[in-house]
């Protein structure tokens, strides 16, 4: 049965789906369908790199504006990859470059992209506007020089928490005084001191720019001057928050944050002195989101500015801010959807600070729209897990970190399966889990059965047997993305639900009961995935099948078996008729 | 169909051999009931029956769903769910059941197989049901340092107390970035990522090169190199490749100061100096970065050289 409908209005119907799931959904309704999306499809979002090749996506979506590209797996913010594994960007602009001229955006997160590169980038799209790189490493303060020198529309530059290499510091200036496109800056990163007067510069020529995040280099004296020339500004991170008391710079400072009457977002704050943090108490009632999470500032402090903010809907904050900093949260800040609290002694086994399981307990109560927690604390129960479960069944993301493993509730000393299963049970739209504390095979069976919607969970320290790992594998329908260290989970489970393995982005299992050998097998049977062993010992090749292996690394692709890999990771075995 | 999966020792060779299943359905029981048919000192190796089944059909089909069944009565189905009640209140019986005795050893981590690779937390060889465990049977580290990445705090936020300590003069970044802005070099926060850190200083050594007119510095590995002559030969691959052949840029003419532009170097004390003065193994452990100079500015830097060797022969 064939029908036409034109694809001129098929086009301009698909140009209101933006969600990639959605695209990728309409993608299989027909092959007209297809073809139309195909050649329609702007942005590109693709969580791992190594899934796909640049030629398969070129070939596939030849009129791309705007990348997205994830590399290395999470777990690498915490030491657990090893350096050389992957994630290069390289390959990726290469081919870019000569594809896609119109190219705007590039947004990547965890890969490593050299100076070559971001040089490559600045001369290759004459209407580039946005780079994000998040979390990113190997290129130097001279890349950022060849994108401010040749990027003439560039709008967004954001380097969150990347690593670069600044021995020269100067960058700025390479931004032509004919550039006044910029609206959003971040370089919080950056350790050395940039030029202040190109940047004071930049900004006096950048009408539209709303979001600046100064790097801690930059002065609280000099702040003033910026806050002047910028009183437009929307998001504001500062550099260090420090500097001789000085009734004089208090009120400059005061006045020049009186000026913004447009900032809703404040971070930075490194070196907090106190005595100027009434500075901007002014533009407390307009915040929608606050980090804190660098200032080691005490509970009353905090609490002071917490609750002049009745309209925050974002808090990063440390433990400093301890359980009664929380229970002012709760009955000041109505608005919040997003905590984050993080440990300020975190390799301290002993608490530091009064934060306990109570704090959260009280947000969870006052705070009706609370949907995302990260929340570092020592001790946890049952009866608080629950009580929070009922108060937030709105919960989305549930990131709950005891500093020592395998804590048991610490009232009773049980694990704290049934804390987390009262989550999973009544939080119905949780998206994403971190467990920690003690727990059992049974919190597994929970997950499994009641989290139907989640979709990223990280397990650590907990278990008993593969019964754990096979609930989950065969329960979550919605899971994406499963990380794991140090469980003992083996063969088994892993090799009784392979088929979900490509269902899902990826799999990381370190320092668990894996062998070599089942890698092997696993390998054979689902050439679609890429089994990488990661394993630093080296002579990989004469160990026996039954050795454990160090970390593992399982991720679907149609690209075959990567051929960039460092030598402590191996590709197992692969099917040659997958090599592209 | 019943196909017999024999993991671990009877894994396929390299060839494809082995018990591999052919494809088609099969369905899973008795997961984790294990039957040791071999016994082996090898305490690793293992020998299981079971059926495999898979609930995603894009492998295998899956006709006879009944689910997944541990051979205790505890079904757990791919998509198909038993009531709530069924599981939660039978589970105290279920755990009595599934005690270490039903499972060979090695399904829970042992840390002295002489291949592991578990972190250097003690994973407890404890038993595999939930039973009550009190504070001292979980074991870990005193404190967290010896756990790799644990807890998970991403490198910003490590050790805010100690960053935040450094305000004294001598150490803080602020004072010291205005005071020697061209030796800046990054402090404090890294000193939790060995790891990456640690590459720096071990295998290679690369400075970076920067020459008059080009934007964008490239990066050598000193260790790479075994002479002046190599290096000199790297640096003209990097930056003069490009240009047709000139006499002025041949690579030797970089030493000898008779082309275009010579090499120059920022020692450990920040001076700048010509290349090949001074033996190799001397400049290798003091130079910090190189410069490719127009001959021009290079007199000056000569005549400069004078007056500090002139300084130093007191």
């Amino acid at each position: 049965m064939g029908y036409s409908f034109p694809e001129e209005v098929l086009e301009h119907v698909f140009s209101f789906i933006s969600l990639h799931t959605d695209r990728n959904a309409v993608s299989l309704v027909c092959k007209s369908w297809y073809e139309i999306e195909r050649w329609c499809r702007r942005r590109i979002f693709i969580g791992n790199c190594y899934a796909v090749s640049p030629g398969i996506v070129i070939r596939r979506f030849p009129e791309v504006r705007s990348v997205e590209l994830k590399g290395k797996p999470h777990f690498a913010d915490f030491n657990l990859v090893p350096d050389g594994w992957g994630g290069y960007f390289y390959p990726w602009i290469c081919e870019m470059a000569r594809a896609y001229p119109w190219l705007e955006e590039i947004r990547l997160k965890r890969m490593v992209i050299t100076d070559e590169s971001l040089e490559l980038i600045s001369k290759s799209f004459k209407n580039f506007k946005v780079l994000v790189l998040s979390s990113c490493e190997g290129f130097s303060i001279d890349g950022l020089a060849a994108i401010a020198a040749n990027c003439r529309n560039l709008r967004e530059l954001d380097l969150r928490e990347s690593e670069v290499e600044d021995l020269s510091g100067h960058w700025l200036s390479h931004f032509p005084d004919s550039c006044t496109s910029l609206q959003s800056l971040n370089m919080s990163c950056l350790l050395s001191e940039v030029s202040f007067s190109a940047l004071v510069r930049l900004i006096a020529r950048s009408p539209n720019l709303k979001t600046l995040r100064l790097n801690r280099a930059v002065p609280l004296e000099k702040l003033s001057t910026l806050l002047h020339r910028a009183p437009q500004l929307v998001e504001l991170g500062t550099g260090a928050y420090s500097a001789e008391i000085r009734q004089d710079l208090l009120s400059n400072l005061t006045e020049a944050f009186a000026k913004c009457k447009e900032l809703e977002g404040l971070s930075g704050f490194w070196d907090v002195v106190p005595f100027y943090l009434p500075a901007f108490y002014s533009v407390c009632s307009r915040l929608t989101s606050l980090n804190l999470s660098y200032a080691t500032i005490q509970s009353p402090d905090v609490t002071k500015i917490i609750t002049q903010c009745p309209n925050l809907q974002r808090l990063s904050v440390l433990d400093y801010i301890e359980d009664t900093g929380l229970d002012a949260l709760s009955l000041s800040c109505k608005e919040l959807r997003e905590l984050r609290v993080f440990p300020s002694d975190p390799f301290v086994a002993d608490a530091n600070v009064a934060l306990t399981e109570q704090g959260l307990v009280s947000v969870s109560e006052g705070c009706s729209k609370l949907q995302s927690v990260l929340y570092f604390c020592r001790q946890m129960s049952n009866s608080a897990l629950t009580t929070i479960a009922k108060n937030r069944p709105n919960l989305t993301c549930f990131r709950l970190c005891i500093l020592e493993p395998r804590a048991p509730d610490y009232q009773t000393l049980e694990p704290l399966d049934h804390g987390f299963g009262a989550i999973v049970d009544h939080c119905k739209q949780l998206q994403r889990l971190s467990l920690s504390g003690l727990l059992t095979d049974r919190v597994f069976e929970y997950i499994g059965n009641r989290a139907k919607k989640l979709e990223m969970l990280s397990i650590a320290f907990a278990g008993d047997s593969d019964l754990g790992l096979h609930f989950v594998l065969s329960g979550c329908e919605s899971l994406r993305k499963l990380e794991i260290r140090d469980c003992p989970f083996g063969d088994k489970a892993l090799l009784a639900n392979v088929s979900k393995l490509e269902t899902m982005r990826s799999l990381w299992m370190s320092s668990c009961s894996v062998s070599l050998g089942a890698c092997k097998w696993l390998s054979q049977k689902m050439p679609r995935l890429n089994v990488e062993v990661i394993d630093e010992q080296g002579d990989l090749d004469s160990r026996p099948d039954s050795c454990h292996v160090e970390k593992l690394y399982v991720y679907r692709t149609v690209a075959g078996p990567r051929l960039d890999m460092p030598s402590f990771v191996r590709t197992m075995n692969q099917n040659p008729a997958y090599r592209r | 169909m019943d196909v017999t999966l024999g993991l671990l020792d009877q894994l396929p060779s390299s060839d494809g051999g082995g018990g591999v299943p052919s494809g088609g359905s099969t369905t899973m029981r008795s997961i984790l009931t294990g039957s040791k048919s071999k016994e082996d000192n090898n305490k690793n190796t293992m020998v299981v029956s079971t059926e495999v089944t898979s609930s995603y059909p894009a492998v295998v089909d899956d006709e006879s769903l009944d689910g997944l069944e541990l051979g205790l009565g505890l079904s757990i189905g791919g998509g198909g769910l038993k009531s709530k009640t069924a599981v939660t209140g039978g589970w105290s019986q279920y755990a009595r059941i599934l005690t270490a005795k039903d499972f060979p050893t090695t399904l829970v981590s042992e840390p002295n197989n002489s291949c592991s690779s578990s972190s250097s937390v003690n994973i407890p060889n404890s038993s595999a049901s939930g039973t009550k465990r009190t504070a001292t049977d979980s074991v870990s580290p005193p404190n967290g340092t010896s756990v790799v990445g644990w807890p998970p705090v991403s490198k910003a936020h490590r050790m805010p107390n100690l960053a935040n300590q450094m305000k004294s003069p001598t150490e803080n970044f602020i004072s010291k970035s205005e005071q020697n802005k061209s030796k800046n070099r990054t402090v404090g926060i890294k000193d939790y990522s060995d790891e990456r850190n640690g590459t720096a200083n071990k295998k290679y050594r690369s400075v970076k090169v920067n020459m008059d007119g080009t934007l964008i510095g490239r990066k050598v590995d000193l260790n790479a190199h075994t002479s002046y002559e190599m290096l000199a030969q790297t640096l003209h691959e990097m930056f003069f490749s490009k240009w047709p052949s000139k006499e002025a840029v041949k690579p030797s003419r970089l030493l000898d100061g008779t082309s275009e532009f010579v090499l120059t170097y920022e020692d450990k004390d920040g001076d700048w100096m010509l290349v090949g003065d001074v033996p190799w193994e001397m400049f290798i452990s003091s130079v910090k970065r190189l410069r490719i100079m127009k001959n021009s500015e290079s007199n000056e830097l000569a005549s400069r050289c004078e007056e500090n060797s002139e300084r130093y022969r007191d």
